[in-house]
């Protein structure tokens, strides 16, 4: 958890100065900060950090539509990465001394919307697609030389979305969509019917595969997008179905460095309501509790992740964004609402502007 | 008598003339009523004349009236292509019925491949079935009734050629028929759209339905732009690729398009569900303007992107599909109170 004084320890005495009064007050205030990607009534496109209270601490502008944001204290960096799929990532500072810094993808390379940093905050990684040969990427940029970008590993799939630091420091999970995009024809999804996703194991330091694990192969159209790491180092996962709309297969499941992978049965109520879409997976602050989101269905369930069953089904529409306070969830939606849930105490908030699908705690 | 039209009179002068209010459950009947199941109802006649004109083609050497069934039934699927939703995204549908964008040429070349091959098993519905999505629909049958070798269809070497042929548009007209039906049915998806209730998967309420339609409209004119038109036109750096045009080698890539923009239009007025006179006007008025671009190119693609006039036409028709998506994917959207959800339907 980024607590107030690590928060304003780690930017140093410098921005201290830089902040107006508002933003100090809020600061002072607020012993989490959430961000999010925005779109503004006028129909802009941006970034908001916001305190524990919902209150807004400072807004970024983006030159299109951002999606997951990732920030490293150790870099005193955030990035916001270009919805997919993109051509930009922003690099900002939360406190505002220094400009945003715009990343533009390289030749033949597409920013995939989610990324994150090393433990040191040296070394920034983002999901990304290599488009002529479908195949996904992780590209390796150096933070301490302006975000030049110096290399890449393959995610030894198609179409990445999320990928995770797992607790370890030196392994990344990737959730493989299988989906295949091309900038020639937008978004366009150009394989449905020979998909192959897929959540991989990569090695940190040299990008080798540790693992990759499938689901059964009558599940090759069920797309893994959205991950979240438990206390057990499970890595839940939710997913978006591609195939038949009359098919219910099940949506959330997870994934062992030991090599397990597995649905877990969602009672039928629930399945319906999550409409073969699940848009974010966040776990709770003791990793005890996951929670997954579908903004098609306007619905949110909380999993016990020890039970690997769900405690609890809320609804909030177009709610998608989830992350954890200090005991529930926040969640918020493309309808500019943000409510608490499963053991999160705090008012629903109606803000000028909607979420995009994910909120981001920093900590 | 006299009393009747008395009656009428006075009804009619009691209704605003400005008045054209139809309510959410109205836009949704008429969706389906008169443009859904009219249009995939043509669209299953369509293939099964295709049907029969292959079997002719194959017994009596007909092949222009096969390759103008082939240019019907396209363009009647062009109509409604957009329908993403019920019996055509059920069994792989619309990928099997046209495989495309194939950016890696992947259908040109099985289907090259098994005419090589004379793959017997290619020639029958249930072997055909069993093959992949790209040999099995529009994109096949264009090949074998426009592409290299079409000529042998009329002699005895072709006879493989043709057999596969034949199989291939049974195949759509199979299709056709299933769609056709499924939105027939009165138990099925027409009903759950049209009267949504919260025990339904898909359509829980009505605002939840609409948004559906809406949304259908809005993707709908984005893939005809992204898939259909941006892959062929020049690029910045001003080198077209007429190749990647649908149906390039029938001449059907104009009127496809054609249809594609009629059909969006057509579920748009026939379902009345532009209220809004300005809005109505500007969303005339676009697909007036998209319409004027297609009737400018009037050359086939790969000497139409090289003219200047017909490429400014192109241009203004990627131009009127921009102003069309903001017309109804956010002005439509709002006077509706629709959220077309900025967090869904993006696969993000």
């Amino acid at each position: 958890m980024w607590q107030r004084r690590a928060f304003l320890k780690s930017a140093g005495a410098g921005f201290l100065a830089s902040l107006a009064p508002r933003q100090l007050l809020a600061l002072e205030a607020n012993d989490l900060v959430f961000a999010s990607s925005i779109q503004t009534s006028a129909g802009k496109y941006g970034a908001v950090l916001m305190g524990e209270r919902g209150d807004v601490i400072a807004t970024i502008d983006l030159p299109d539509r951002g999606h997951d944001i990732t920030i490293s204290r150790e870099a005193g960096r955030g990035v916001v990465f270009a919805r997919q799929p993109g051509t930009f990532a922003l690099v900002f500072d939360p406190f505002g001394n220094h400009a945003p810094q715009t990343l533009t993808s390289v030749e033949g390379r597409h920013f995939f919307g989610h990324g994150v940093f090393s433990p040191d905050g040296r070394l920034l990684y983002a999901t990304e697609s290599d488009f002529e040969a479908a195949q996904g990427v992780i590209g390796i940029y150096d933070a301490t030389d302006n975000y030049r970008r110096i290399g890449e590993f393959p995610t030894y799939g198609t179409g990445p979305h999320e990928m995770l630091l797992m607790p370890d420091g030196s392994t990344f999970v990737v959730a493989n969509g299988g989906i295949e995009t091309h900038p020639d024809y937008g978004r366009a999804e150009l394989n449905l019917d020979t998909m192959d996703p897929s959540v991989v194991f990569i090695d940190r330091r040299d990008g080798k595969l540790i693992g990759q694990l499938r689901l059964e192969s009558g599940l090759h159209q069920l797309s893994i997008r959205h991950m979240a790491v438990d206390a057990q180092n499970r890595v839940w996962f939710g997913c978006q179905y591609k195939g038949a709309p009359s098919d219910t297969p099940q949506l959330i499941g997870y994934a062992t460095m030991s090599g397990e992978i597995r649905l877990i049965e969602l009672p039928p109520d629930t399945l319906r309501d999550l409409r073969n879409y699940v848009g974010s997976v966040a776990a709770s602050s003791d990793g005890t509790t996951i929670a997954v989101s579908s903004p098609e269905g306007d619905l949110l369930v909380a999993i016990d992740a020890e039970q690997k069953r769900p405690v609890l089904v809320e609804t909030l529409r177009n709610g998608c964004g989830l992350a954890a306070d200090q005991t529930g969830f926040v969640a918020t939606s493309g309808r500019g609402e943000m409510i608490g849930i499963a053991g999160a105490e705090r008012p629903q908030q109606q803000f000028d502007f909607v979420f995009d699908n994910h909120m981001l705690r920093l900590g | 008598m006299r009393f009747l039209v008395a009656v009428l009179a006075a009804l009619l002068l009691a209704i605003p003339a400005t008045a054209q209010i139809i309510s959410p459950a109205e836009m949704l009947r008429s969706s389906v009523t008169n443009f859904i199941r009219p249009q995939t109802k043509a669209f299953a006649t369509r293939t099964a004349e295709l049907s029969r004109a292959m079997y002719v083609l194959c017994e009596n050497g007909d092949l222009i009236g096969a390759q103008n069934a082939f240019a019907a039934a396209a363009t009647a699927y062009g109509r409604l292509e957009f329908l993403r939703i019920g019996p055509l995204m059920e069994d792989n549908r619309a990928d099997r019925i046209l495989f495309f964008p194939d950016r890696k040429g992947i259908g040109l070349r099985q289907v090259q491949q098994l005419l090589a091959q004379a793959d017997l098993s290619a020639a029958t519905v249930p072997g055909l079935q069993q093959k992949s999505v790209a040999v099995q629909g529009f994109g096949a049958l264009e090949f074998v009734l426009f592409g290299t070798g079409f000529e042998t269809l009329t002699t005895s070497d072709g006879a493989f050629r043709c057999a596969y042929g034949a199989a291939v548009a049974k195949n759509l007209e199979e299709m056709a028929a299933d769609i056709a039906a499924g939105w027939a049915d009165p138990e099925g998806i027409a009903r759950r759209l049209t009267q949504p209730d919260p025990v339904y998967a898909d359509y829980r309420t009505t605002t939840e339905s609409l948004e559906a339609i809406v949304g259908l409209v809005s993707h709908g004119i984005e893939a005809v732009r992204d898939t259909r038109i941006n892959p062929f036109i020049a690029k910045a750096n001003g080198k077209a690729n007429p190749k990647q045009a649908l149906f390039w080698r029938s001449n059907q890539t104009l009127p496809m398009l054609r249809a594609n923009l009629d059909g969006l239009r057509r579920l748009v007025e026939l379902a009345g569900i532009v209220a809004d006179p300005v809005l109505s006007g500007e969303i005339t008025a676009a697909f007036a303007r998209a319409e004027t671009a297609i009737a400018a190119v009037t050359s086939p693609v790969e000497e139409a992107v090289t003219d200047p006039a017909q490429a400014a036409a192109l241009a203004d028709l990627v131009t009127a599909t921009q102003v069309l998506q903001r017309l109804i994917g956010e002005d439509l959207s709002a006077t509706l109170g629709l959220s077309v959800g900025f967090s869904s339907l993006d696969g993000d």
